[in-house]
């Protein structure tokens, strides 16, 4: 049996985890290719019309996938264990899926207020018929290959926090920060023009933060999240920022207010770049040099 | 301190005498209006929802008048951005050169806090208890009033008597502090609406009104959509008022119901009103209406979610539907001519008598 993976939205916020887990269960997975064209193009006639670009890239994803697999896996992501929330939008994926694609949806309610991460995997794998050391095993493999990346990236960013070069902090969600077709692949154009580029997501979060009050309290998960991460590096020699939002996204409206509110009061210069169908490469390319230019 | 709260529909008028009856000072904004609008745009942040940007404009004419200070409803249980809503217009106000707080009234802190207004002005409990029992009948008749209006615009003989008589009895609310004068208040209006002549035999379409709270309620910003389609003959049933908001947060069975109505089609809450929605058009479809509105401002994220689902339930049930956004630069011209085509395909739609849209 073959699942269909979207590689889009939810795909990003846990980028190794589903793969390893539906193969270490004896799956084949598919997982549909990156971002092009055609499934921005897909996308855009599937969607409702004022959502937000990122959703649109996703129904595109589900529409490339539609037929071309058993099963297509939609989790409904609603509430992380520190009781935060997903953007409302992600609440409702499952149900518009099942609206758009012929192709079965395999779901499960992530909702880790009411109960805990292995016990909703647990579910999930039940729903499967898979049994319960299986289930285990599989998460445990998944699980080990997230914490080895994490590591990985940690050293990372230690040798990138030291570099000599211009740091540039991006700022966005993991689906428009590493999905290179939708951000126009704009940490490779800072790289080329010979930044370093520092992932908001990719910052580790240190535990003396826990008397950290941040100017406002979010109740999305990612929100609390990339303030905290901003005020980790904010006093390390940052030359800029950038924030780069989807258009139409309702939670980056609120977001953004006090990101830039955050860079401003320590007199960082601080880019806010929309994205959609519509952003041009070359159009980019001259907010992003004459950005740079002005770091001087 | 002079008190100011956005305008709401024909609520604003209740909120003014809530706060009188409290002891504060109150102004109300000017009526929104385009210009208050586009003031309101130029200062919020480019990407927020549409609501903001009114308030925003209120709040402009309203500080011009000597407010200073503005009460906004933080909403701590919903997902959507209502509850950032007075963080943001704090920031955009205080940026903008103006010295405003904004009073951020939720769920928690609203006993404690109105019991502190209450000591500082000095008025007893039981005044308290009676401004809000007063707030409530206010609203009520204010409810009640637009429901019959809603009734009466199709049929009535001359066109446009009952909106009069409406606007009259918004206007007199203005200047009634007390039970005994809106009871004077109610009588008089309701012999007037009695008074109405009416047509029993005319031919009425029926149509829902459904999606985000604020856009269906207030006239200024859906453009008198009840009024339009009143006066081409259409009978608007709504079920959103705010009554029936503020009877859902205080019994959220309501909202368990209606999540066990809408199963087949939406199995979680997507913050807002979203669900209702949805509930209302499967209602409405059910009750044989000839046709469904749904109005949302640009961008609003729980009904941009489910407007598919409603989309696929109107081609499953075979009801006329037709969805709306609006924001600072929707065209009048533009919405009319969309609801007068939408009306007359209703209209040929019960002439030929054909089932499918």
């Amino acid at each position: 049996m073959t699942i269909g993976l979207p590689k889009a939205l939810f795909y990003w916020k846990r980028s190794q985890f589903w793969e390893i887990f539906f193969e270490s269960l004896g799956f084949k997975v598919l997982l549909s290719p990156k971002t092009n064209k055609e499934i921005v193009e897909m996308g855009m006639k599937a969607a409702d019309p004022e959502t937000c670009f990122a959703n649109k890239v996703f129904w595109g994803h589900l529409m490339w996938l539609d037929g071309k697999c058993d099963l297509i896996f939609v989790p409904r992501l609603k509430a992380t264990k520190e009781e935060l929330e997903y953007c409302p939008k992600f609440f409702a994926l499952p149900d518009l899926a099942k609206i758009l694609v012929k192709t079965p949806i395999l779901t499960q309610t992530f909702d880790e207020r009411r109960e805990r991460f292995r016990e909703i995997i647990s579910k999930l794998g039940s729903k499967l018929k898979k049994e319960d050391f299986e289930i285990e095993k599989a998460m445990e493999k998944a699980l080990s290959k997230e914490r080895e990346v994490k590591e990985t990236e940690e050293k990372e960013f230690a040798e990138k926090i030291k570099s000599e070069k211009k740091k540039i902090v991006l700022i966005s969600h993991p689906y428009n920060l590493y999905d290179e077709y939708v951000n126009l692949d704009l940490a490779k154009k800072l790289e080329k023009l010979g930044n370093e580029v520092i992932f908001v997501d990719k910052i580790p979060i240190s535990s003396n933060l826990s008397d950290f009050t941040p100017i406002i309290k979010f109740h999305w998960e990612f929100g609390q999240e990339i303030l905290l991460q901003i005020n980790e590096v904010i006093n390390k020699d940052i030359a800029g920022a950038i924030e780069v939002s989807s258009f139409q996204c309702g939670c980056d409206a609120v977001l953004k207010e006090f990101v830039e509110k955050e860079f401003k009061s320590k007199k960082i210069p601080f880019l806010y770049i929309l994205i959609d169908e519509h952003t041009s490469d070359a159009g980019l390319q001259t907010r992003i040099e004459a950005f740079i230019d002005t770091l001087k | 301190m002079k008190i100011t709260v956005a305008n709401l529909g024909n609520y604003s008028v209740c909120f003014k005498t809530i706060f009188e009856n409290l002891g504060a000072e109150a102004v109300l904004p000017e009526k929104t209006n385009p210009r208050a609008i586009e003031e309101g745009a130029k200062l919020s942040p480019e990407l927020f929802c549409f609501p903001l940007k009114v308030n925003i404009g209120n709040y402009l004419t309203a500080i011009k008048k000597g407010a200073d200070t503005i009460f906004m409803w933080e909403n701590i249980g919903g997902s959507c951005r209502l509850r950032y809503y007075w963080q943001i217009q704090e920031k955009i106000l205080r940026e903008a050169g103006y010295n405003v707080t904004v009073l951020n009234l939720n769920a928690k802190n609203l006993f404690p806090r109105i019991n502190e207004i209450r000591k500082k002005n000095n008025i007893s409990i039981w005044q308290t208890v009676n401004s809000f029992l007063f707030f409530l009948k206010e609203m009520r008749f204010i409810e009640k009033l637009e429901e019959k209006a809603a009734y009466l615009r199709p049929r009535e003989n001359k066109k446009g008597e009952t909106d009069q008589i409406l606007i009259r009895a918004i206007e007199k609310m203005d200047k009634i502090k007390n039970s005994g004068e809106l009871n004077e208040l109610k009588k008089e209006v309701w012999e007037k609406i009695s008074k109405i002549e009416i047509n029993k035999n005319a031919e009425v379409l029926r149509i829902g009104l459904v999606g985000e709270i604020y856009t269906v309620i207030d006239g200024a910003i859906n453009l008198d959509l009840e009024k339009r389609l009143g006066q081409m003959g259409v009978e608007v049933y709504r079920q959103m008022n705010l009554f029936y908001h503020l009877k859902k947060t205080v019994m959220p069975w309501i909202d368990w119901k209606i999540q066990k109505k809408i199963m087949p089609y939406l199995k979680s809450t997507v913050g807002g009103h979203g669900r209702d929605a949805i509930y209302e058009l499967l209602h409405y479809s059910k009750e044989g209406f000839d046709g469904v509105i749904q109005l949302l401002p640009f961008g609003c994220m729980p009904e941009t979610t489910v407007r598919p689902i409603l989309q696929k339930i109107a081609q499953e049930k075979k009801i006329p539907f037709i969805s709306f956004s609006l924001d600072e630069q929707t065209g009048e011209v533009g919405i009319t001519t969309r609801i007068e085509a939408f009306v007359d395909l209703i209209k040929s739609r019960q002439k030929h008598n054909i089932k499918s849209i």
